[in-house]
């Protein structure tokens, strides 16, 4: 189903405000001392939970429907045990699904996956903090991205893996980097590496990448490697599998047709 | 009386379907009937199941004419969740369709949706769990319990909503023999004491028979119901007393033990001693087998078993008994605590000397063809030893028709067939089986039980964990039975399985140790 | 206790420990918190949540100390690092003892009526996952069975697609058992809520009040919430706000009840 201009103005609105929760430290003209840094996060969270339901209530509405819940029940689950065996520094197998679940079941149920699964992962573990509802948001990107790639029948495999290959390995990092973000202010102190709430856009985009650099681009590294060859090694049976447990479910059914 | 689920001129087609899978079907089935529909998989039966509550066509899609009706309710004018007070559904695999965590959650999930008061609720479920028999159950996880009591969980939560009309798809395919008989009799009261409608679809006839009033026989989308042995006589299926009385051509086909027996003929004097095969060389030999997982009581105990040429060996006993494990530990995926098994020189390698067909076949089925998954068994194979044709053994298991077909769009028995050939592929002498019967079809049985004797006649030995006393009684050439880890009987299936009140087959139940099959009493008769 | 009382506490913790750099204050609410965590922790694999956290806290602190060293190195600057990265470090622990004392599904269980369906669809992957892990084991072993040993990536396609393909079709099952149940008519009503109860109140109320004492004295600058490094100074207590934190510790008084 395609959603109308106005849900689509919303969901588009309630993404950009997701956009500036993450870019704060680029954004906000703070201006003042240090002191109120405090506020920001909370604010932050705030907005940030505010996306969360407006998205939940915007994709689901009119229900999700039980094909949907069990088929996010189901992926869900496997994102919790492929979140288990803590895979080599910051590469998390669990992209794999998000990657895959969202190209073919489309960006609103990669969103709602992503978003679900991670938060559930998050409950399995015991990882429940303020940080939940970034990441549960930026998974949700990553998932909601993947659907907006090439993906239908018309599109050669050979092109729809690799797109997902190039747009996993890409995700590996700008995930990184708009999770790092939201924590930098607080966490990069007062160096050349740190925010600067009186420096321009420009001044803080150059701080803030050499405080990437330093701290976490070897570590994403390995996830967008990871990601992209995953895609490779298994996109092809994984998708196959999706797309064809799509079609059995008929996701688009909403009326049976009488038969004339 | 009234009607409780009336089908006026039902047809329907899958919306990738090409033929019918109802065509032009009439039927009605009246309030407090136990109901059960029957036929070849693939025929029609679960698509007939789901027209009760709508989820044919609401939930599948696909194209629909005629109109159902249930307790006077149009489906097509209501979606499923509309009407789950009306009808309840179960389907074949409970595990799968547990909501949430807790029994006694799940009992009350339908009971939220439908919005009924707290207090109700509670009264409800506490009535649910003492119909079933479950209330001991009630704070554990639905993860946890055993195979026949997640059946009652799951007809608990189906029922706990208040529909009159109870639709069930192969409800006893998972369970041993006991729980079996817990599930139907607990249907049986709900039908006899409290005035509800069942319907259910079975394969395992010689289960069921005897609890229904009516049977739908359902072929090729088509169906005819009416008094449970008519149908059955003229689907040329049922029991194995059915099978007994068409080959012995008596007027009246019985469908129960009892009813063979009142027919007053049996056969005179016990049967001659059937030709035991001679005893070849020994393939598998166990030695003081003990096993267990983690810190958990042994499951094996001392175990001495040897497995020899031309051998087909049931493996029998109740759920839990110990059979996966020493399926397991000949195969030599899990070590024992002690003693070993051997092949007779080395320790068995997996793949190599031995081989198994898990209990759930499709956990090895992952390529695109039937003919493919033949493929990828051969391409893991060493280059130096023999590779079977794939093509011989499709042929041998007659499902060279369905190799260019996707594994996983076949019906559950093909797809056994098709593990079955894929594990075979292997060129592995010995062939282990864990409960292969489950939601098996009469034909496919006979074809797998076919393929298990060549294969064993070939100098190859078999061994199948079952708990199909019938499938044991046809095919097995010895049984062995395990209790609380420990081997309790070892003999001809006569000896075993006609000492035994459970695992008796019907022959022996209603002709005296020795009897097994229809074919042989038969012959008997004649 | 009732989950609300849990997220009321972690949050109003969590605030506690945001407007204060001061070591005293902050070790005492480590206190606080690995008290509750003692008396309240669940079985599984969150309980050790709070050991997970506390280390994780111990290297965000490090890492926030040894970022000092992209600046100017003194004294000051690294005893102003160090105190930041405790706040956080302490944040974590309060979150550590969060999970390490919560049901997962009864923090679902409290999802408003609007957010029934993802917090059912979460609910189930919570309960599905036991199954999934349980699914790549058999399914691995099985394939060895056959002869296929799954241990490089050209290998893989043969343990996840039966896990996946298996899990689709549960799905399917599921989503008819679901419908077939009613889901999604609308109108629902709750079997058994837990309710609120006494130590649940006095938790979330305490809790309430610490945070409303510290924002109200980070506001006013009262009690040396942000010791001075530059000077390095030796930071002082207020015993008031001591006390306040003590009360943070509360429902460790009560003992866990129930399963």
């Amino acid at each position: 189903m395609r959603p109308s201009p106005l849900r689509m103005a919303v969901l588009i609105a309630a993404n950009l405000l997701g956009l500036l929760a993450f870019l704060w430290p680029f954004v906000l003209p703070l201006g003042g001392p240090a002191a109120h840094q405090a506020d920001a996060p909370v604010i932050l969270v705030g907005l940030l939970v505010l996306l969360g339901a407006v998205l939940f209530v915007e994709l689901g509405r009119g229900g999700l429907g039980p094909k949907a819940v069990a088929l996010i029940g189901v992926l869900g689950a496997a994102m919790v045990a492929l979140r288990l065996p803590g895979f080599v520094a910051g590469f998390s197998a669990m992209f794999i699904v998000v990657l895959v679940a969202g190209n073919s079941f489309g960006a609103g149920f990669g969103f709602l996956l992503g978003a679900l699964g991670t938060f559930a992962s998050g409950l399995f573990l015991g990882g429940l903090g303020p940080w939940l509802p970034f990441q549960m948001v930026a998974v949700g990107w990553v998932g909601m991205g993947a659907g907006l790639l090439p993906r239908d029948s018309r599109t050669s495999w050979r092109v729809r893996i690799g797109a997902l290959a190039a747009y996993g390995f890409v995700a590996g990092y700008v995930f990184g980097a708009i999770m790092n973000l939201w924590m930098w202010p607080f966490l990069a102190g007062e160096s050349a590496l740190s925010w600067d709430p009186a420096a321009g856009a420009a001044t803080n985009l150059h701080h803030y990448l050499t405080y990437y650099a330093a701290t976490s681009f070897a570590w994403d590294t390995f996830r967008a490697v990871g990601n992209a060859g995953l895609v490779i090694a298994l996109g092809r049976p994984l998708l196959g599998s999706l797309d064809r447990a799509s079609r059995r479910m008929r996701l688009d059914v909403r009326e049976p047709q009488p038969a004339t | 009386m009234t009607v409780a689920l009336a089908l006026t001129e039902v047809s329907f087609t899958y919306p990738e379907g090409e033929a019918p899978a109802l065509a032009d079907v009439t039927l009605e089935v009246p309030e407090g009937i136990f109901a059960l529909a029957t036929g070849p998989t693939g025929a029609g039966k679960s698509t007939l199941l789901r027209t009760a509550n709508g989820l044919v066509p609401h939930f599948t899609g696909g194209t629909f004419a005629g109109r159902v009706r249930v307790a006077g309710r149009d489906t097509l004018a209501h979606a499923p969740r509309e009407l789950a007070d009306t009808v309840a559904f179960v389907p074949q695999d409970p595990a799968a369709s547990f909501v949430l965590d807790r029994v006694e959650d799940e009992l009350a999930y339908g009971m939220e949706n439908l919005a009924v008061p707290p207090e109700r609720m509670r009264r409800r479920v506490e009535e649910m769990l003492d119909l079933l028999g479950i209330e001991p159950l009630r704070d554990r996880s639905v993860r946890s319990i055993s195979g026949g009591e997640r059946q009652r969980v799951a007809i608990g939560a189906a029922l706990a909503a208040g529909p009159r009309v109870l639709v069930l798809d192969e409800p006893t395919s998972q369970l041993d023999p006991q729980g079996a008989e817990d599930v139907m009799a607990a249907l049986q009261r709900l039908v006899h004491d409290h005035g509800m409608t069942v319907l259910l679809a079975e394969h395992r006839l010689e289960r069921v028979a005897g609890f229904v009033d009516m049977a739908i026989g359902v072929t090729d989308g088509s169906v005819e119901a009416g008094e449970p042995g008519e149908v059955l006589a003229r689907l040329g299926g049922g029991p194995p007393v059915a099978r007994l009385g068409r080959l012995a051509g008596w007027n009246r086909v019985p469908l129960t033990v009892r009813e063979a027996r009142a027919t007053g003929m049996r056969p005179l004097g016990p049967p001659s001693a059937r030709s035991v095969p001679a005893l070849g060389d020994p393939l598998l030999i166990a030695r003081g087998l003990a096993a267990g997982y983690d810190d958990g009581p042994e499951v094996l105990r001392r175990i001495d078993l040897q497995i020899r040429q031309g051998e087909v060996v049931a493996l029998m006993g109740r759920n839990g008994a110990g059979k996966s494990t020493l399926l397991r530990c000949l195969a030599g995926s899990m070590q024992p605590t002690e003693g070993g098994v051997r092949v007779p020189a080395r320790a068995p390698r997996p793949g190599v000397d031995v081989a198994l067909c898990p209990q759930e076949p499709e956990s090895i089925l992952f390529n695109d063809t039937v003919e493919g998954e033949i493929a990828a068994t051969l391409a893991a194979l060493d280059s130096e030893r023999p590779h079977p044709d794939p093509g011989e053994i499709l042929d041998r298991l007659r499902i060279r028709a369905l190799a260019r077909r996707h594994p996983r769009d076949t019906s559950a028995g093909q797809r056994l067939l098709v593990a079955t050939a894929a594990v075979a592929a292997t060129g592995a002498p010995i062939l282990l089986l864990d409960e292969p019967t489950r939601g098996l079809d009469p034909g496919s049985k006979d074809r797998l039980a076919a393929f298990l004797r060549d294969h064993a006649a070939g100098g190859g030995a078999v061994v199948i964990a079952t708990h199909d006393v019938e499938l044991a009684a046809a095919a097995a050439t010895r049984v062995v039975m395990l209790a609380g880890g420990e081997l309790i009987a070892d003999g001809t299936p006569g000896q075993v399985l006609g000492d035994s009140h459970v695992f008796a087959p019907q022959m022996t139940r209603a002709f005296g140790p020795g009897w097994l099959t229809p074919e042989q009493v038969a012959a008997a008769l004649s | 206790m009732h989950p609300g009382a849990w997220i009321t506490w972690a949050t109003c913790a969590g605030v506690v420990a945001f407007t204060t750099t001061n070591p005293w204050y902050l070790v005492v609410l480590v206190a606080a918190s690995w008290f509750v965590y003692a008396a309240h922790r669940v079985e599984g694999p969150a309980a050790r949540s709070f050991r997970v956290f506390l280390l994780f806290g111990l290297v965000t602190m490090l890492v926030r100390t040894a970022l000092v060293f992209f600046g100017t190195i003194d004294a000051a600057s690294v005893a102003f690092a160090a105190l930041e990265g405790a706040r956080l470090a302490v944040i974590l622990v309060v979150f550590g003892t969060f999970n390490a004392v919560t049901d997962p599904f009864g923090v679902l269980r409290l999802a408003p009526r609007r957010f029934h369906e993802p917090a059912l669809a979460a609910a189930l992957a919570l309960s599905i996952a036991p199954r999934t892990i349980a699914s790549v084991r058999r399914v691995r072993e099985a394939q060895a069975m056959r002869g296929i040993v799954v241990h490089r990536w050209r290998t893989l396609p043969a343990l996840v697609v039966p896990v996946l393909e298996t899990g689709m079709e549960e799905a399917m099952t599921l989503a008819e058992s679901m419908d077939a149940r009613g889901h999604g008519r609308g109108r629902r009503s709750r079997y058994r809520p837990q309710p609120w109860t006494s130590a649940g109140i006095a938790t979330a109320m305490t809790a309430v009040a610490a945070a409303g004492v510290f924002v109200i004295a980070s506001a006013r600058g009262l009690g040396d919430l942000h010791p001075s490094t530059d000077p390095l100074e030796w930071p002082r207590v207020a015993p008031a706000l001591v006390g306040t934190i003590i009360a943070v510790a509360i429902p460790g008084v009560f003992r866990r009840s129930g399963p």
